[in-house]
């Protein structure tokens, strides 16, 4: 049961995309989207269970232990949620002309195909499966980014695929190289690349080049990462997509690329010991996390300010995985599970304000609080969250990032991290404010929001305020255990 | 065959796998870029033929046919076909000096051997200068697209880019599984129609070049 719960989970939304191309009623299809996205949620939920209660599982190249299972979760999680949203996005989006109705059934395909390769990537026992995946991602939400099919959105969607397969070249190199690593230490071609025989013989691996292998993956999926120096597509392609889009690309997918990191830095601190991927990892996230926040305060257009966003909290889990230890790690998986969740509700917000006041300059969203309660109270939750404050989420994990620092004696890079979070809080609740209160322009559509995106908002709203104010007990055990296998 | 010629072999290969990376790296005419490409590719498959017969691995003689087919006559017929529609209006015209291109080739192909010569026993896994060569090729073929403004250019110097990737993965003891070999390049097949389209449509649309788009700013 539970190893074909490793083969359904991907299957379920690639069976789904392609019986979506046979259907041509709008309702017909967001229906089928719905079911398939409930459908994805319940059996990752059944998944996280079996591995909790009863260890890891494997299957052929397919392979789930808790590392895996919180990223499984954050992403059943998203796209239920943006199925729920999605439900009364569309028909507002097929009356602006944004998506023509003919398209509609691609739209589907697309996204159901991009999400069976994000839960591929994240249940990839085999590292070589494991880049397949992650390039059948970068395939999938490239078409979705230029969907529109502007030249804007095309422009962005080129930068984007262009940028990610150089990247993840890399990333494949890399893998490569350890996988030469594997088969010096041990025989057999298909175990050499299985991440958990890798990682029991880590300790036998050639230090040297599974060094040069990890440099090699962190630049290649730090690419996809978003991780600065390497984020440039990263606001274009975020920002352009259509906004369900963009909370999936921004609040999971980063998050499956980092999952590859991460498995990589498991094997290179058994080869190498913590020091060499620690400190290059902290190195990238400090980066990340400076080179964003120029970019926030002098932000205009709304979801490229969430893009930049994402540049920051990457960074941040990159920092807290090189601070390392049991806190540091812990910190960096929970903040995934929260920054996930709270910028996919942020892009919510985004897509319905843009859809209302037909403009993402944010100097001209003004009063969102007075046309649309709910969703302008989200912004202003969100916008707290993002910058760090309680009782919203990722104030936990940022905290934790900074205990973990401050323990490893990493007094400069907190020093560092802690003035840009300042600095990005101030700018942040100028942007949000700004576009919360006022009074709102004529030319913005008053008319009250349907209910689905409302209960999707809602969704995610209810999980920022629950994690930022108590860790489950499940998902505390979880995590812990995710910790100790990452810790190796 | 011997292992020793096997390893000369490969050498050999290597040597000409670089020697395509330079023309595409010099040559200032996408035609001979693609058809530069195309002989890499079957360079390539030449390679793993010679290892198939060297380690007696069936595997390997698929992937020298699956290389053959795809990389070396599919993407560049596919390219031409980009190429021949959109009418190419105007060649390469590099962002960065030919000549200064060369240099830091020539730098990285010297850096890629360093790097190599530093490992230890490990290197025993990988046949002959495979390890070093495929270093070099996955740098050039960034450098080539990070010193072309047009997309058909800049997709050149992915396969290229990939054909490194490749060639050190054939040559690690035992070669990559099958399974993954595939899947990899049908990601390479599905990659490029995806951009070809691209292509076509900004080419459509705007008649401007895709990677030469740059209203999207910070």
């Amino acid at each position: 049961m539970e190893a074909s719960l490793l083969w359904l989970l991907p299957a379920v939304p690639a069976l789904t995309a392609l019986t979506v191309l046979a259907v041509r009623s709008p309702r017909r299809l967001a229906v089928i989207d719905l079911m398939a996205s409930l459908a994805v949620f319940l059996l990752a939920l059944r998944l996280g269970w079996s591995v909790v209660q009863h260890g890891p599982v494997r299957s052929g190249l397919l392979g789930a232990d808790a590392v895996s299972v919180v990223f499984v979760l954050l992403v059943g999680l998203l796209v239920a949620a943006v199925s729920v949203y999605t439900l009364g996005w569309m028909p507002r989006e097929l009356a602006h002309r944004g998506i023509r109705e003919s398209r509609l059934r691609l739209y589907y395909a697309l996204v159901h195909g991009f999400v069976a390769t994000m839960l591929l990537t994240v249940l990839s026992d085999n590292l070589g499966l494991l880049w397949i995946a992650m390039e059948g991602t970068t395939i999938t939400s490239a078409v979705l980014v230029g969907f529109h099919g502007h030249r804007y959105g095309l422009e962005a969607a080129w930068k984007y695929i262009i940028v990610t397969t150089i990247g993840i070249s890399f990333g494949l190199f890399g893998t490569i190289l350890v996988y030469a690593a594997a088969a010096h230490a041990q025989g057999g071609a298909l175990r050499a690349l299985s991440y958990q025989a890798i990682a029991a013989v880590a300790s036998q691996l050639d230090p040297g080049i599974v060094r040069i292998g990890f440099i090699f993956v962190l630049i290649g999926y730090g690419t996809k990462v978003g991780l600065a120096p390497m984020h440039m597509w990263l606001p274009d392609a975020h920002s352009q997509a259509p906004s369900p889009v963009s909370a999936l690309l921004s609040g999971a997918l980063i998050k499956c690329a980092l999952f590859g990191i991460i498995r990589f830095h498991t094997i290179a601190r058994g080869a190498c010991g913590p020091e060499p991927s620690g400190t290059l990892l902290l190195a990238f996230g400090l980066v990340s996390v400076v080179v964003a926040t120029p970019f926030i305060l002098a932000q205009r257009d709304f979801k490229r300010l969430l893009g930049y966003h994402s540049v920051e909290h990457v960074g941040i889990v990159a920092l807290g995985l090189g601070f390392g230890g049991p806190v540091g790690t812990y910190a960096a998986l929970l903040h995934v599970v929260n920054h996930g969740v709270t910028k996919a509700l942020v892009f919510f917000v985004a897509g319905d304000t843009i859809s209302r006041y037909r403009t993402r300059n944010m100097h001209a969203i003004r009063g969102l609080i007075g046309i649309a309660p709910f969703a302008g109270t989200m912004l202003l939750c969100g916008a707290f969250s993002l910058a760090g404050v309680p009782p919203f989420s990722i104030f936990v994990s940022e905290l934790l990032v900074v205990r973990a620092g401050l323990g490893g004696g990493h007094y400069l890079a907190v020093g560092v991290f802690l003035l840009m979070v300042a600095v990005i809080f101030a700018g942040l609740v100028h942007h949000a404010g700004a576009m919360a209160f006022g009074a709102a322009p004529a030319g913005a559509d008053r008319s009250p929001s349907r209910l689905s995106p409302l209960v999707g908002m809602a969704l995610l709203g209810a999980v920022m305020l629950l994690l930022g104010v108590f860790i489950p007990p499940g998902l505390d055990g979880l995590l812990r255990r995710a910790t100790e296998i990452v810790l190796g | 065959m011997s292992s020793p010629l096997a390893t000369a072999l490969i050498d050999y290969l290597g040597a000409l796998l670089l020697f395509t990376m330079i023309v595409i790296l010099g040559s200032s005419q996408l035609y001979r870029t693609i058809y530069a490409v195309a002989a890499q590719s079957a360079f390539l498959a030449a390679a793993a033929a010679v290892l198939a017969i060297a380690t007696r691995n069936l595997d390997l003689w698929v992937i020298a046919g699956i290389t053959i087919v795809v990389k070396a006559v599919l993407l560049p017929w596919l390219l031409i076909g980009v190429v021949r529609r959109i009418g190419v209006k105007r060649e390469i015209e590099p962002v960065v000096p030919t000549l200064l291109t060369l240099a830091i080739a020539a730098g990285t192909v010297v850096l890629s051997f360093q790097l190599a010569a530093s490992l230890g026993a490990v290197r025993q896994t990988v046949t002959g200068n495979a390890l070093p060569v495929g270093v070099a090729l996955t740098l050039l073929g960034v450098l080539v697209m990070a010193s072309r403004k047009t997309a058909l250019a800049q997709m050149v110097g992915l396969f290229a880019c990939e054909n490194g990737i490749f060639f050190t993965a054939i040559a690690v003891s035992q070669g990559m599984p099958l399974i993954i070999e595939i899947g990899v390049l049908l990601d390479v097949v599905l990659g490029a129609l995806v951009m070809g389209i691209f292509v076509l449509r900004v080419r459509s649309s705007v008649d401007a070049d895709i990677a030469d788009l740059s209203r999207l700013r910070a």
